[in-house]
């Protein structure tokens, strides 16, 4: 089971389609003006995981378990009619039993409580009672069908980089097992590992350098410390999506790792060369195109290169359109989030939350949080109106919730 | 009204999420009839359950302890022992392992639904000792061992530790398919975040626990469950624990204590490890104590002919009983040891060879009335008709169902001993 994903529950229950994906937001989007900003409730939720993770001193794959419970739960549920914030400190609880490092429920309520009463996100009513909690913990464990194992693109990311495994060790221990035999891949490839050099390559993929590297200087201006810290994974940052629902964890990888080598200026260069040599190129439409379509090719007239990215591409036997989709997916991700601003709530800056509007303008968390409230008011009046839905069957029920509670 | 409404919704937004999800769920009671209760752990309670499906199946049912806060039942969080189980028993599915049908979440408790399995080890092994007086055949002595091992072998593979293999924990069904159970302790460790250490002090109950835990190690493998089968299967030869130590207790400040009983136990039959075979000895925190203690010579040998255990069957035990966790027999390699090759081989149903002599054939399972506040249907004084619900005989023929010669419980141990291992953290 922790090496087979085919197995999984994971890749059993909770890998969606589009369209089911699409139906789970359908009630949110009558309440927002642009489908945007359903997209930047995503992330400003999976920063929200990472952020009171990060006060919780959890690991990187216990943030990443968390949000993937956060964005299976909202699949069966709609922002528009729960609280997210209740959620999102559940989740973070339930994953760092499930990832086997709990921490301790008061100390998960305290943290989330100093944390979403910030000015920015100004949540004022998150409840200091822990049973409160313990009793959404309740609910999501059910509502996550007992499902708590999930599988991350991390491990196919040190399995397919060889040399990387072992420097990993050093910087990302925790990925890393304790004297165990590592299992075998789990989606059946070609052989043969990515060789990863000390140079640009392992830095751009790991830790993105103080000097801007290309990734960072095209697509993300620059932001404060501790959001940068944040945004050091590509594979961290597509958590900030609704990847994770869609496709298996591998393919989430293998398009970070394509994301990487066309980006970096390095590998880029030595794929071009490699790829000159052999059938010129068709025309280029966008530039990450370029580069998906010179994948493809065989890597037959190509030189022995130190290293045979192209080759090493095409040998690992996955679709390499679906690939390709899921980098597009990630680029426009990108695109989003360069215009959403969480500066505030830590720095005391930027706290101008913008108007309806969505445009091009600055999205902050203070916005948000106030966009949320306003889709919960129109929900409740949809709810309350004979106008809408069924209310005399919610008023039934709520009846009976408040003589139960 | 709507404004009060509203207001109140604000205050609680979840309301509305909580009253949908209570009005979609299915309750226990409306899924199963409640037949009786069979055991009680430091987890919570165990009941035998009658689908009310068309199937009509029976389950285990083992509900976890709800939250007291004093006599009112609140959330407090749901155990880490409870979501390894729900987690682990989710992810599996093998013949020799007891199958996870469904998990309910109701009422501030858990519910666990299992496939029910009619007999135990432990209850086999009582059987034999109390009722018949007579070793375990060797044919069921062999298929036990070797289904164990099936599904063990599978948890291994899956990066699972049991760490609570014991003769209670592993059951077996009317028809005779062995089914490893409570995985409380079990858990993955594929790519740990924390060393196993950190999480559970203590692990395995003391008489199954192997030398390399007796002796403090922090890092350990597989190869604790191997330990573990090789001490049941010991048991099944003889019909009382190999190892049958003193457990010493945690100090006030939940340090773990030497376990100098249960080593000594172990070096009676076993006698001292040799450095010179077990170089990862020095290194473990209790080495200079155990180089204290007294040798004795290896009578492993002398041991088993005295149970009348086969040549090949004395050389896989002793390879379970290798004290270097490395060089220990794993279940794979023990899989295709040639002793599973010698007839008599082992069998589907491990009681082949019993059919034809019913009466060698284990009890089934014996079911109470709960005495505790309870999911049983309130019934009063039905205590002479009660019993019939489950003294009739379902898959096997004319068995034996004194109430004596039947185990009540599943986990608890026998001989006055405690067999429960310290759970910390």
């Amino acid at each position: 089971m922790a090496t087979d994903f085919w197995a999984s529950s994971h890749n059993k229950r909770w890998i969606i389609d589009r369209a089911s994906l699409k139906q789970a937001r359908s009630e949110d989007l009558r309440y927002v003006e642009s489908p945007e900003h359903v997209d930047f409730l995503n992330i400003y939720f999976a920063n929200l995981i990472a952020m009171l993770g990060k006060r919780l001193t959890l690991r990187q794959r216990v943030i990443a378990t968390a949000t993937v419970f956060f964005r299976r739960f909202y699949v069966k549920n709609l922002y528009c009619e729960t609280d997210p914030f209740i959620v999102i400190a559940a989740c973070c609880y339930v994953a760092a039993k499930a990832e086997e490092s709990p921490v301790h429920i008061k100390n998960v309520v305290s943290e989330s409580r100093l944390m979403f009463s910030q000015e920015g996100y100004g949540v004022k009513n998150f409840p200091s009672d822990n049973s409160k909690l313990a009793e959404m913990e309740f609910y999501l464990v059910s509502d996550l069908e007992c499902d708590l194992v999930v599988f991350h693109p991390y491990r196919t990311l040190l399995t397919l980089c060889g040399r990387e495994a072992a420097h990993a060790v050093v910087s990302e221990a925790g990925e890393v097992g304790v004297g165990i035999d590592n299992g075998p891949r789990y989606w059946g490839t070609g052989e043969g590992r990515l060789e990863l050099e000390e140079g640009p390559l392992q830095t751009a993929w790991h830790v993105i350098p103080p000097p801007p590297s290309t990734l960072h200087s095209t697509l993300l201006r620059p932001k404060t410390d501790q959001i940068r810290a944040l945004n050091r994974f590509i594979i961290n940052d597509t958590y900030r999506s609704e990847l994770c629902l869609l496709y298996p964890p591998h393919m989430i990888a293998i398009a970070a790792i394509y994301l990487t080598l066309v980006l970096n200026d390095k590998t880029r260069e030595a794929i071009q060369a490699q790829t000159a040599s052999s059938t010129p190129t068709p025309t280029p439409r966008r530039s990450s195109r370029t580069n998906t379509s010179s994948v493809h090719r065989k890597l037959a007239a190509a030189p022995q290169q130190q290293q045979d990215f192209v080759g090493f591409m095409a040998g690992l036997r996955v679709s390499l359109p679906t690939v390709a989709m899921i980098a597009q997916e990630i680029l426009s991700l990108y695109t989003l989030w360069e215009r959403y601003s969480d500066a505030a709530p830590e720095s005391g800056l930027g706290q101008s939350a913008v108007g309806d509007t969505a445009g091009d303008d600055v999205v902050t968390p203070a916005f948000l949080t106030q966009l949320l409230l306003r889709m919960r008011e129109a929900r409740l009046a949809d709810l309350a109106h004979p106008a809408s839905a069924q209310p005399m069957a919610v008023n039934k029920r709520l009846e009976r919730t408040q003589a139960a509670g | 009204m709507v404004d009060d409404w509203s207001q109140a919704i604000q205050h609680d937004v979840m309301r509305i999420y909580r009253a949908k999800r209570d009005e979609a769920h299915r309750s226990v009671t409306l899924k199963y009839t409640i037949l009786g209760f069979i055991s009680s752990g430091t987890y919570g309670r165990v009941y035998k359950a009658q689908s009310k499906d068309e199937d009509a199946r029976l389950h285990a049912i083992k509900k976890f302890k709800p939250d007291k806060d004093g006599d009112i039942a609140t959330y407090t969080g749901i155990s880490q022992s409870a979501i390894r189980e729900i987690a682990l028993n989710r992810e599996i599915c093998h013949e020799n392992i007891v199958a996870l049908k469904e998990v309910i979440l109701e009422d501030k408790s858990i519910y666990m639904v299992f496939e029910y399995a009619e007999h135990d080890f432990l209850q086999v092994i009582h059987h034999y000792s109390q009722t018949l007086r007579s070793h375990i055949p060797h044919d069921l002595l062999k298929s036990l061992i070797f289904q164990l091992l099936n599904g063990l072998l599978y948890l291994h593979d899956s990066h699972i530790l049991h760490r609570d293999l014991k003769p209670a924990n592993i059951l077996i069904t009317s028809t005779g398919i062995v089914k490893i159970g409570d995985l409380g302790l079990a858990r993955l460790t594929y790519q740990p975040l924390q060393p196993l250490f950190a999480g559970d002090k203590v692990v395995v109950t003391i008489w199954y626990r192997s030398p390399e835990l007796l002796m403090g190690s922090k890092h350990y493998h597989k190869a604790v469950d191997c330990w573990a089968v090789g001490c049941v299967m010991a048991e099944l030869a003889s019909l009382r624990p190999i190892f049958k130590g003193e457990e010493a207790k945690l100090d006030s400040k939940k340090n773990v204590p030497f376990q100098k009983d249960q080593l000594l136990k172990v070096i009676e039959v076993l006698g001292k490890p040799d450095e010179r075979e077990w170089s990862g000895m020095k290194n473990t925190p209790e080495y200079h104590n155990v180089k204290r203690l007294d040798d004795s010579p290896n009578r492993l040998d002398a041991w088993c002919k005295q149970r009348n255990l086969p040549p090949l069957a004395i050389n896989f035990l002793s390879k379970l009983f290798i004290y270097d966790p490395d060089k220990r027999m794993k279940a794979r390699e023990a899989l295709s040891h040639s002793w599973f090759q010698e007839d008599p081989q082992p069998t589907f149903n491990v009681f082949q060879h019993q059919l034809n002599t019913p009466s060698q054939l284990p009890p089934h399972r014996r079911i109470t009335l709960d005495e505790a506040p309870s999911m049983m249907p309130a019934q009063p004084t039905h205590a002479q008709h009660f019993p019939a619900q489950f003294t009739q005989p379902q898959h096997l023929p004319g068995q034996t169902h004194g109430s004596g010669t039947s185990l009540a419980s599943l986990s608890v141990g026998h001989g006055g001993h405690t067999r429960k291992k310290a759970r910390l953290g």
